[in-house]
């Protein structure tokens, strides 16, 4: 190989993305659930890397989660019903927050509640932390049965909920949309009518498996959310669909491990994407896909990424 | 010690009696500090079934002129155990590890000279053998009992039996069938034993039912017992929150950080 003859340094494609007022060196980020708080991948994975951190769901008080069995693993997916288990927004804060300081990584911390008001109270609470760029309504978690997922089922209630958040904080808001709805379009349209900025799709698809020997469910809790490849093309499609017809920049989530994945969700319309499930089989899956995403521009002739953003060339209109 | 993710080579499939195999893995230096107990994350395939890695506990870890060998022994029960069965010298796999808590001493009372007991249940007997050569290291004598449904599961019994014997004591194998060694359960000669007073600890693996009939023994006769535990996993280092094991106290511990081995008496059977 010959060295280069130009003396200016070589100069990659620009993968630098804007969502609202959400600006990421890179569209790769780590999907909630899947990444822990962060700190947990420090020394697997090369955080100073990545796009953004999205936390574990966070509430107000510790959740204990669900008993176990919690994890299934049916064809090309993971099941799980975690039940939210985490150490409360206030441990994140003293423990967890400084230590991700370091990193340029965007934290978005993904927030839960039980009750209405729990999100306005956690928004508000981390609303004075600079080192949170962003917040995340989890109103889509299928494994918790009260509070979140009432929340994300129902735009009108929804609505109400982004603007009591709205009212608080001055960070973008992303609202991480349902699969399991009939119309994610109209949620979305209700977060966005309630002053949400980015729409985060989509959650885990609500599932089920039983053991065929013990006739048991593999959950404890029976159904829970199915997540990796197996559900991409769902992904994909809420996407396409509330990319086009909500118009707020858009997270694509689900199934996220190849740059062919990461293309195709930027395709259909994604500004950026999260990788989550791929994380646990490689902790460098996020960091790979941002050289491998680099690499491919080059390979396109492209100078930057969002030239690929909802250029998927349909073949009919609708 | 932080763990570490390899693309490691496998050096050989070694076959026992079915569905039993040890997959001889090389890789870093850094794997010749795993402790007893440890274990490792295993992709099998590199396509969508098995999606996730698969846990394994360290059978054995010796050096290498260049860094660390490690075997797993392995039973074939779906899609992933079955393809690591098939890799051929050479092949590459990745491993993430070691993980987990290890087994802790054989007992707090340096006056107390009686021996351990270590009891294993079929694949069960996976981490007891670093453990056994551990052992054998600190001068602790350790009986080793072997159960399982057939003579076939009792994989590596000559090793086993061979360790015991090393260190002062003796392999007791029992399976449910009479195919080999005593005819019954594993609990039944260990609990003879007890009521003699022979062990001041049992360290075990194995099916939940064996630990938890193990936990209740160790309780009927006070003494202190540690148990590997394997639940479903889905990283193996804290992230997903999969492998919960509930804990007497209420809590829900990590298998694969708070664990993989619990006292027996802190976890809710």
């Amino acid at each position: 190989m010959s060295a280069p003859t130009s003396t200016d340094a070589p100069r990659g494609p620009d993968l630098s993305v804007r969502l609202g007022g959400l600006s990421l060196p890179n569209p790769i980020l780590t999907a909630s659930g899947t990444f822990g708080y962060g700190l947990e991948f420090a020394h697997l994975a090369a955080l100073d890397r990545l796009g953004g951190i999205v936390t574990k769901g966070l509430s107000l008080q510790p959740l204990k989660g669900n008993p176990p069995p919690r994890i299934g693993e049916p064809r090309g997916g993971m099941l799980n019903s975690i039940g939210l288990q985490n150490i409360g927004i206030e441990k994140f804060l003293a423990d967890v927050l400084p230590g991700l300081g370091r990193f340029p990584a965007q934290v978005v911390v993904n927030l839960f509640g039980y009750e209405f008001d729990d999100y306005a109270r956690l928004a508000e609470r981390v609303d004075a932390f600079p080192g949170i760029a962003a917040v995340e309504l989890n109103v889509s978690c299928p494994n918790v049965t009260k509070g979140g997922i009432e929340f994300g089922h129902d735009p009108v209630l929804l609505e109400r909920l982004v603007r009591s958040v709205r009212n608080v904080t001055g960070k973008p808001i992303a609202v991480k949309l349902s699969p399991n709805v009939t119309s994610p379009v109209a949620i979305g349209e209700a977060a966005k009518a309630g002053g949400a900025d980015i729409l985060s799709a989509i959650n885990t698809v609500l599932g089920m498996a039983i053991d065929p020997w013990t006739r048991r469910p593999r959950l404890h809790t029976t159904r829970g959310g199915l997540s990796g490849p197996a559900i991409k093309p769902i992904a994909v499609r809420i996407v396409y669909d509330v990319a086009r017809k909500v118009g707020l920049p858009v997270i694509g989530i689900g199934g996220v491990e190849t740059v062919d994945d990461v293309v195709e969700f930027l395709l259909a319309g994604a500004s950026a994407v999260q990788v989550g499930t791929a994380l646990f089989r490689n902790p460098r899956t996020a960091e790979n896909l941002v050289d491998g995403l680099a690499a491919r521009l080059i390979e396109m002739k492209l100078d930057r990424v969002t030239d690929l953003v909802g250029a998927v060339r349909p073949w009919r209109e609708g | 010690m932080q763990p570490t993710d390899t693309s490691a080579r496998v050096v050989e499939v070694v076959p026992h009696p079915l569905p039993y195999y040890s997959l001889v893995l090389d890789g870093p230096e850094s794997w010749n500090a795993t402790l007893p107990g440890q274990f490792v994350m295993v992709e099998s395939s590199e396509g969508l079934e098995p999606y996730l890695r698969r846990a394994f506990s360290v059978h054995d870890v010796s050096k290498t002129d260049r860094g660390a060998r490690i075997e797993l022994l392995v039973k074939i029960v779906g899609p992933g155990t079955r393809a690591l069965a098939g890799k051929r010298p050479g092949d590459r796999v990745a491993v993430l590890g070691p993980l987990g808590k290890p087994f802790g001493a054989a007992g707090e009372d340096p006056a107390d000279a009686r021996p351990v007991a270590l009891v294993a249940g079929g694949v069960g007997s996976a981490p007891l053998l670093l453990l056994g050569r551990r052992l054998l290291a600190e001068g602790v004598r350790f009986d080793f009992f072997y159960g399982g449904r057939g003579a076939v599961d009792l994989a590596r019994r000559e090793t086993f039996a061979e360790l015991a014997a090393a260190s002062g004591g003796e392999l007791v194998a029992t399976t449910e069938d009479g195919s080999a060694g005593e005819r019954g359960l594993v609990t039944a000669p260990l609990g003879e034993r007890l009521a003699a007073g022979r062990y001041r600890k049992i360290f075990s693996c194995g099916p939940m039912g064996l630990m938890k009939r193990l936990a209740e023994i160790s309780r009927e006769h006070g003494v202190a017992g540690e148990a590997a535990l394997e639940t479903p996993m889905g990283c193996g280092f804290g992230a997903c929150l999969g492998c919960a094991v509930e804990l007497t106290d209420g809590r829900f511990a990590l298998c694969c950080k708070d664990g993989p081995v619990f006292a027996s008496d802190e976890v809710k059977w």
